[in-house]
């Protein structure tokens, strides 16, 4: 299972290619396919392993504790801190896909448009005091042809019209809804008891056979898992094989940049990395794209210092690695009388956007959506599943598991971060990773309201569990977040080159080929589901980047 | 080495969410070895440990036994858990060694304060055992009770191709199946689920 490059175009190191893409997951994965689709020679480096379908396992051990497809904390430490006054520790904060495929290969899946408010709520709603929260460059509308498009090409199961909250879109899905799971049902009854609009889960797994893929086989294992059948829509069985199909594209993995080259008119010329066997190889291109994620893309421009930007490259505005965004996320469990056997399929079959702006009258700002699901594997379910009231060992606790098991389903709630400047990704001091370069400094804290919009959603499932007719109901309590998987916000997209790092077309400001596109563009957090808004910026982000380059303006 | 992160790797009270599971790491060609030794492990019956002294192999085995006794159902002595976490601690989890020796060395220090002049966690009775996890789980972070009941339920519940969960026990006992293709309905609910009277 260490990974095989299949047959490809190579380049050779001594030319120079049209683009090279740092980043081969969410977003670089559809530049790469959109950019050599369009005529353009494409080199993507990407850190992880090159695994595909045959290498994916249900070795939950493995999976999860050993992050075989996510970031290593040995190689890739990290600090964490609350505030910039403490002192970083040395600790796991963050965790992001590192394989060709990206994040989408281990996700759950779930495949939510932003709306509307989303790109508008600041102009709606009113700034708040002591934090950045502020309007995208771009709207719903700008966005909403490649939400459609990111849909259809990658692949995407659910029911258009289903939720009243649900932003005008000018495509249905391309494939029914996933199958309902009891946890489903439940969740739809009970929410449905109170009044709400609970709908069918647009999922990123393919719910019939699809461009050439086998659907879905329900075995159970998305989240923290690469799918076996190829039937999770991640750039994997997707994107990644259309670009190699173009005979214009190579995918480079084990490719480790360190720094971002530019020449002395402030142009970048490419990417310094190291090879699988550390070897430092520079690939020079004509343009630089950053699609490295939320965390690593802020990192890499930090890590290019240069006598020209001498606190990071592209940093001008002093804000490369702020505004760290990571989505905060309620959890509740209920016991029901029947089995419910929630390891079956997919994790979220109904969700609900009834709450995807609370009323401003509760005193705070935020919102969300809530879903029905079922969370846990054998080892984590023994771990954390049972309400933490009963006993954690011993006979009493074996015959709660026995019971709970099979006939237990959560609601988690996903909602907003507030954008804080203090929140951010900056280089350690002292730390270093495998390579010898300064880890990722994470410095988190969540806002007030924040921590208010999790509470809030917490009652309101525990609500729908009672409604739902659970036999018992548990809640895990709130707290400020220590680690993140959505990595939002550290080069914020905005027409003004001192309060924001990239244009609304994801050009830096400071250096005219350079480009980021990933989560780090976020201007604002969204409701918890991010990756269909990366992927969809990802798509628009190659259109403009085309028709620049043919019109020889990058 | 790095104990904070190694401390963290299994939760001492449960309560956190799934992030915090999802800490170490290791090569993927790695696991092809662990799978083997696992494998080999469990087929030769071994007695003999490779990180685990005699010592620490009675205790660990008395703790799981708490953890997961063998009632009316099959408990940690049966799913193979000691054997399980000699192996890993040996192959892909060698990182964790030095924390798991601190451990060990936390049990020793609390049986010395529960039951003094006791020899070993294994030699004392039941009852002082579970007056020992006591002290240990109320302790903050309680992080060696945390390490000994995340081995312990890794090796009851883990794939059994690890060389834990002997004969699938942990599974059975929670109704889990790994089977690769399921069709719905996959519960009472959905199998009775009116969507008009929903």
């Amino acid at each position: 299972m260490s990974g095989v490059t299949p047959p490809q175009h190579h380049y050779k190191l001594t030319e120079v290619v049209d683009f090279v893409i740092i980043g081969a997951g969410a977003s670089g994965g559809v530049l790469a396919r959109e950019l050599s689709r369009n005529g353009f020679s494409v080199v993507v480096l990407e850190q992880g392993p090159w695994l595909t379908t045959k290498d994916f396992t249900h070795d939950e051990y493995m999976n999860w504790n050993h992050a075989l497809l996510t970031n290593d904390f040995r190689k890739q430490p990290t600090t964490f801190r609350k505030t910039p006054k403490d002192k970083a520790k040395k600790r796991p904060a963050l965790v992001y896909g590192r394989m060709v495929g990206g994040g989408p290969v281990h996700f759950t899946a779930n495949y939510w448009r932003f709306h509307e408010i989303d790109f508008i709520e600041a102009s709606k709603k009113g700034t708040i005091a002591g934090t950045g929260f502020a309007d995208w460059p771009i709207t719903y509308a700008d966005l909403e042809p490649y939400y459609t498009k990111a849909e259809w090409d990658l692949g995407v199961s659910g029911q258009a019209g289903a939720s009243p909250f649900d932003p005008p879109r000018s495509k249905p899905y391309p494939l029914p809804p996933m199958p309902i799971k009891s946890s489903g049902v439940l969740f739809e009854q009970g929410a449905r008891k109170l009044g709400y609009h609970p709908f069918p889960a647009p999922m990123a797994i393919i719910s019939q056979s699809y461009q050439g893929r086998m659907p879905c086989a329900h075995c159970g294992f998305c989240m923290g898992f690469g799918c076996e059948m190829g039937a999770k829509s991640s750039p994997l069985p997707t994107m990644i094989p259309q670009a190699i199909a173009s005979g214009r594209c190579e995918i480079r993995p084990n490719s480790y940049v360190r720094k971002i080259e530019l020449d002395a008119h402030g142009r970048a010329t490419g990417a310094i990395y190291f090879d699988k066997s550390g070897k430092e190889n520079l690939q020079r291109a004509r343009a630089v794209i950053l699609a490295a994620n939320g965390s690593e893309t802020p990192r890499l421009l930090l890590l290019s210092k240069s006598n020209r930007f001498p606190d990071g490259l592209a940093n001008s505005s002093g804000l490369v690695g702020k505004y760290l965004m990571f989505n905060t996320d309620s959890l509740a469990g209920g016991l029901f009388e029947h089995p419910l056997n929630e390891y079956k399929s997919i994790e979220v079959t109904r969700i609900m956007h009834d709450f995807y702006e609370i009323d401003p009258k509760h005193g705070f700002y935020g919102g969300g959506g809530i879903d029905g699901r079922f969370l846990w594997y054998p080892i984590s379910f023994a771990s954390v599943g049972l309400p933490q009231r009963g006993p954690q060992w011993g006979s009493e606790y074996k015959k709660a598991l026995q019971k709970y098991f099979t006939r237990s389903m959560y609601l988690t709630g996903h909602t907003t971060s507030l954008p804080l400047e203090d929140n951010s990704i900056s280089l350690d001091d002292t730390v270093k990773d495998a390579w010898g370069l300064p880890a990722m400094r994470v410095t988190y804290k969540d806002h007030p309201d924040d921590l208010k919009t999790c509470q809030f959603m917490l009652d309101r499932s525990m609500e729908i569990l009672d409604a739902a007719g659970a036999q018992d109901k548990w809640a895990y309590p709130v707290e400020e977040s220590t680690y993140g998987f959505h990595l939002l916000g550290t080069c914020r997209m905005g027409n003004d080159p001192k309060t924001s790092v990239v244009s609304s077309g994801h050009r830096t400001h400071d250096v005219p080929n350079l480009f980021l596109c990933d989560g780090s563009s976020f201007v604002t957090s969204g409701r918890g589901q991010p990756t269909e808004t990366i992927q969809a910026l990802a798509f628009r982000a190659s259109d403009r980047i085309a028709a620049l380059a043919k019109q020889n303006q990058i | 080495m790095d104990t904070d992160q190694t401390r963290r790797m299994f939760l001492g009270k449960a309560g956190a969410s799934l992030g915090l599971l999802c800490l170490s790491s290791l090569t993927p060609d790695l696991l092809a070895k662990a799978h083997a030794y696992a494998q080999s492990a469990v087929a030769g019956g071994a007695k003999s440990y490779r990180f685990l002294t005699a010592q620490e192999a009675a205790d660990f085995d008395a703790f799981s036994a708490q953890i997961l006794p063998t009632d009316e159902t099959p408990g940690a002595r049966a799913a193979n858990v000691i054997h399980f976490t000699d192996f890993v601690l040996s192959t892909i989890d060698s990182d964790q060694q030095a924390a798991m020796k601190d451990t060990f060395k936390d049990l020793q220090d609390q049986v010395a304060k529960t039951v003094p002049g006791a020899k070993s966690f294994a030699a004392i009775t039941s009852e002082q055992q579970i007056e020992v996890m006591k002290a240990m789980e109320a302790v903050q972070d309680a992080e060696a009770f945390g390490i000994l009941r995340g081995y312990t339920l890794t090796g009851f519940f883990c794939d059994p191709a690890l060389g834990g969960n002997k004969n699938q026990v942990g599974w059975k006992l929670i109704g889990f199946q790994d089977d690769f293709l399921y069709k719905p309905p996959f519960g009472y609910y959905d199998a009775h689920y009116d969507e008009g009277k929903a």
